[in-house]
């Protein structure tokens, strides 16, 4: 994941940047400056995405015999597991967001406040947490492996591509009024998580777009509601 | 065993209409118009068939995951049993692991083919016998990592290096002209590079190609060839003793 990340930023988003319209990126300076925070966000969501596919596997393999045989309640460990995927994703986002500003304050000399800093790391365990939440809800709707395998797949592509991580939410709203994008995924883009994710990094690192607490709002109802549910359903799972 | 990756089938499956519905449109209608001109008019078909390229290769490299799931599961004793030489073996692992992927990748290949339009059938013919001999190259390097390297762990890390850099450093997303000069530079000698630009001239996106027809199938040739001899020589080499135990 690493390596693919890395060739995204040091390859892809450089021929990218040769190729993309001044029109769509010029308002981010580049496009390589636009997808850098974006390689943040993939980087995370496919971080904390992974504990689905772990938690499923030990439900098929009856392995959380064995965890219900540790000394913490179910409710305790229904929720270390959300969390502890929550923090997979933000401990292997670190070194990219750590990137990311790098590069951002090298090519524009900005450097957001340690406030900001601190509100970027927050908005981003939000959306870390709340995909764990998800993906552990997924892994627990079904036990046939090819239905998780095909729901999981069909959630994760959606939610990669619809958002704002390649394409700016601008550029997608344009395309869904022009009427070369079903006005679904315009929509979808819109309240995807990690669109808002990408442009809160986006806001306090280049500047733009400007932020706005709706999308610290989408992020926290995201995490709030996926968090819950993936809880209240390992809980079941566990007591069956 | 055709159907042993079916879950790898049906996400690669998912990436790919993602890859063409979403990413392919939108990026389509975000590129300068120098890049639908340099790409012959269309840069969505450009994508198109590039795509169809990288889920090829991306399946065939799964080929040596297999060799270290028949050491675990003491499959290699039975297959050494078998009265064919090892050489044959080889040789057969490669070319099921090439033919297994072509066939899981050929329907989207077709969908592929039917978006940009089928212009002339026998181009076709050869653009699709060249990805197929790419095919048992590319498994033939898997093969030939999988014996190399001991450690399921070490394999499967280099493996996502090379398929990382491997793709991205090709032309199967983006024509050369936008490409720094050393990444072309490296783009210009890599076997995808040479797979993507026989598919696109077998479907009829002339304009777009790196290389000529004859380079692309020579370098698939050399590919194919140079993988397969050092896939016979590391899995005869292995064996030898027991050594994938």
């Amino acid at each position: 994941m690493i390596s693919m990340n890395l060739a995204d930023l040091i390859v892809m988003a450089v021929v990218y940047t040769n190729m993309i319209s001044p029109t769509v990126a010029g308002k981010y300076l580049s496009y390589f400056l636009f997808f850098s925070p974006g390689i943040t966000i993939t980087a995370l969501f496919a971080a904390a995405f992974m504990i689905g596919r772990e938690i499923n596997r030990e439900f098929r393999r009856s392995l959380s015999h064995y965890l219900l045989s540790l000394p913490f309640s179910r409710r305790e460990l229904a929720f270390g597991r959300v969390l502890s995927g929550g923090v997979r994703g933000m401990v292997y986002m670190a070194p990219l967001l750590a990137t990311t500003t790098f590069v951002t304050w090298f090519f524009t000399e900005k450097l957001p406040s340690p406030l900001e800093m601190l509100l970027v790391v927050f908005a981003l365990f939000l959306v870390s947490i709340g995909t764990s939440g998800l993906s552990i809800t997924i892994a627990l709707s079904t036990k046939s492996f090819e239905k998780f395998v095909t729901a999981r797949g069909v959630i994760y592509y959606v939610l990669f591509f619809c958002s704002s991580v390649f394409y700016p939410l601008d550029f997608i709203r344009q395309l869904g009024r022009d009427g070369t994008l079903p006005q679904p995924l315009v929509f979808i883009a819109e309240i995807n998580p990690l669109s808002s994710g990408a442009d809160i990094t986006r806001s306090f690192l280049l500047g733009y777009p400007s932020f706005s607490p709706l999308m610290l709002l989408n992020v926290a109802l995201f995490a709030a509601i996926f968090v819950l549910t993936a809880t209240f359903a390992y809980l079941k799972i566990v007591q069956e | 065993m055709f159907l042993h990756y079916k879950f790898v089938l049906i996400l690669r499956a998912l990436w790919f209409l993602a890859q063409i519905a979403l990413f392919g449109l939108i990026v389509n209608r975000m590129v300068k118009e120098e890049v639908q001109v340099v790409t012959g008019g269309n840069y969505f078909y450009f994508y198109a068939a590039g795509i169809v390229v990288t889920l090829l290769y991306s399946m065939t490299v799964f080929i040596g995951y297999d060799i270290y799931e028949e050491a675990d599961h003491g499959v290699t004793e039975y297959l050494l049993s078998l009265p064919v030489s090892r050489r044959e073996l080889v040789l057969g692992r490669a070319i099921g692991g090439g033919l297994r992927s072509f066939l899981y990748v050929a329907p989207l290949m077709f969908v592929v083919l039917l978006l940009i339009g089928i212009t002339d059938p026998f181009r076709i013919l050869i653009a699709l016998t060249a990805l197929f001999l790419f095919a048992f190259g590319v498994a033939g390097m898997s093969i030939t990592l999988a014996m190399s390297i001991k450690s399921h762990d070490r394999f499967d890390i280099l493996l996502g290096v090379l398929n990382a850099f491997i793709v991205r450093l090709s032309t199967t997303m983006y024509p050369v002209a936008f490409m720094p000069p050393q990444y072309a530079a490296m783009a210009q000698f890599n076997p995808l590079t040479f797979a993507a630009d026989i598919f696109r001239w077998g479907a009829g996106l002339e304009a777009v190609l790196l290389t000529s027809p004859f380079v692309s199938v020579f370098g698939i040739v050399v590919f194919f060839s140079v993988f397969t001899f050092l896939g016979i020589v590391f899995y005869e080499k292995r064996l030898e003793g027991g050594g994938w135990r």
